[in-house]
């Protein structure tokens, strides 16, 4: 009776410790993984490589989620577990890089910024030396521009102070060109002046 | 013996021939170096993003290939059986090729969609500059149309990253500030709009006519939406010239250095004759009048003015300076050819009335108007694409 219940029961032990485990732990991991390269901003410093990993996390998810569906004895969780462990290995290699990439946005951000002031600051420059001439409106509304851009450097410097290097370097890059439309503009119509005053002395 | 020595030869001979063909099963290393090269392209084509669930098909094939690889580094291959692993990196090959493409496709197309918003707002501000520019109300705006600009710029540049939801949402701050500037233009000049306002400078017009009548007098009008002066002679009108304003003449002017052209009704208190004025001839007018102080004390008051500010002066009806100018810094311009026709005819103490239009149907108001008809239809309020 005794190896009669042993007989019985075996098959049933082998069949409960044969069923696979869904990763749970590998997946905390590599949700974990993600969420720490999020933070380091890899979705904005590395969005392609943040891309691929929320991807293949939703696929390692999705797979899991399949599997168990199945019946016990078929679940597989191999693809998953190959899936979540290339996650957790890639995040921490985007992790890394993002702060490389951060650095590199936050000097070109800098720079993009000096640029802004020097461009801005030889257009305060031209405006100031430039002629009324006849059109009065214009003159204004150059000057309203360029104090316009003197105003908007003060952005770019929040935008760096809230880490948002994209964003200054972006506003930064408008504000440089702005500038420099505007020098150009008042140079063009200082020449032309001269060359009305020259043509006038003939 | 040598039979059964025979033997053992010729088996090791077929043996060591077989393994002469035999080999590891191995990915081919030209089309594992091509899986990942499209497994880099796919990353910086966003494949996750575009074609997120081709993109996690073909990701879990490759993995699972690539676990293959590792797994079976050592199992030997019969030249009889066929290599399954480059068989399985040919499909995640083709799947990938699938996938990028599909992203590709999806990525241009966003990328089509943030430049033709970026493309159609800079239509839009190009249409609604040239229209406030038409009535002279762009220093009405002063830093906003700079603020407009720089927004548009930015977006451009984000498409340039490939950021293009930043841009999108720029392009969003770009179509409101755009209707901030709209608001503005409404508050300051909505008067030429407004009939009360329309009717109360009719009145004016009315009771200056009159006056010329009564008296059988020259009165001047001066009509600023028209940029038109209207003599009146015994209450008839006897000539019309076009006149110059205020870099900001189509306002009010409420201080020294706005650049508006006052409102209201004046009089001539002095005549400038040439060698006089730098402008040729002139009139002076008796700005501020009563009623201007009034408005500017009341206007200090309520700290509607900053307390720095004055009143101006020196108002006058002038002719040409040497340089040709567009605007004048709030004084009204005539050409030196029209300023002979009317210098004559008037003297100290003749009334001059200056309104802001005569019919509600006026180039201010219909310039307003149009800047709402103006939109592009394919934008709404927001930049986004209808």
């Amino acid at each position: 009776m005794k190896r009669l219940r042993i007989g019985l029961l075996m098959p049933v032990m082998l069949l409960v410790a044969a069923c696979a485990q869904p990763p749970t732990e590998k997946l905390a991991a590599a949700e974990k993984a993600v969420a720490d390269a999020k933070a380091a901003g890899a979705q904005a410093y590395l969005a392609e490589d943040f891309t691929k990993l929320e991807g293949m996390l939703a696929s390692a998810k999705k797979e899991i989620t399949e599997q168990d569906a199945k019946f016990a004895l078929l679940r597989d969780y191999g693809k998953s577990e190959q899936l979540l462990a290339s996650v957790s290995g890639d995040a921490g290699r985007v992790t890394t890089e993002t702060a490389k990439k951060k650095e590199e946005a936050k000097a070109a951000a800098t720079q993009a910024q000096q640029g802004a002031q020097e461009a801005v600051k030889t257009a305060q420059g031209l405006v100031a030396k430039a002629p009324a001439g006849k059109d009065r409106a214009a003159l204004q509304a150059i000057k309203a521009d360029a104090e316009g851009l003197t105003a908007s450097l003060a952005e770019i410097q929040k935008a760096l102070d809230g880490g948002d290097y994209q964003g200054a370097q972006a506003k930064a890059k408008a504000i440089q060109d702005k500038a420099q439309s505007i020098g150009n503009e008042v140079q063009t119509a200082m020449a032309k002046m001269q060359k009305g005053k020259s043509a006038k002395k003939k | 013996m040598t039979k059964s020595f025979s033997m053992r030869i010729v088996f090791l001979l077929i043996m060591g021939g077989l393994s002469l063909f035999a080999c590891v099963q191995k990915a081919p290393p030209d089309l594992l170096q091509a899986v990942e090269e499209l497994d880099r392209r796919l990353v910086e084509a966003e494949g996750a993003r575009y074609a997120p669930t081709e993109f996690g098909r073909f990701a879990q094939h490759w993995v699972g290939v690539k676990g293959r690889i590792l797994a079976e580094e050592d199992v030997i291959r019969w030249p009889w059986e066929s290599n399954s692993l480059a068989m399985e990196l040919r499909a995640v090959q083709a799947e990938g090729q699938h996938v990028l493409e599909a992203a590709a496709r999806k990525k241009e197309a966003e990328r089509q969609e943030a430049s033709t918003r970026v493309a159609l707002l800079e239509r839009r501000l190009e249409t609604f500059s040239s229209r406030i520019d038409r009535i002279g109300s762009r220093v009405v705006l002063g830093q906003r149309p700079v603020e407009t600009e720089l927004a548009l710029r930015q977006a451009r540049s984000y498409i340039e990253q490939g950021l293009f939801s930043r841009s999108s949402h720029v392009v969003q701050q770009a179509s409101r500030l755009m209707e901030d500037q709209k608001a503005l233009l409404h508050t300051k000049l909505g008067r030429y709009a407004d009939e009360r306002s329309v009717a109360y400078w009719r009145g004016l017009v009315a009771r200056t006519i009159n006056w010329s009548r009564t008296h059988h007098a020259v009165a001047l009008v001066i009509n600023k939406a028209d940029r038109r002066l209207t003599i009146y002679r015994n209450g008839r009108p006897a000539g019309v010239f076009p006149v110059k304003l205020g870099f900001n003449g189509i306002l009010e002017k409420r201080y020294q250095g706005d650049g508006a052209t006052p409102e209201g009704q004046y009089r001539i208190i002095r005549k400038r004759d040439r060698g006089q004025t730098q402008f040729y001839r002139a009139f002076v007018l008796d700005y501020p009048n009563d009623e201007d102080r009034r408005r500017f004390q009341a206007a200090r008051r309520t700290g509607a003015m900053p307390a720095e500010t004055y009143i101006g002066g020196q108002i006058e009806i002038h002719g040409e300076d040497q340089i040709p100018m567009n605007q004048t810094l709030g004084c009204i311009m005539l050409s030196n050819r029209h300023i002979d026709k009317v210098f004559d005819l008037v003297e100290t103490g003749t009334p001059v009335t200056i309104i802001g239009a005569l019919e509600a149907k006026n180039s201010v108001s219909m310039a307003l108007a149009s800047l709402e008809d103006g939109d592009d239809d394919r934008l709404d309020g927001a930049g986004q694409p209808r």
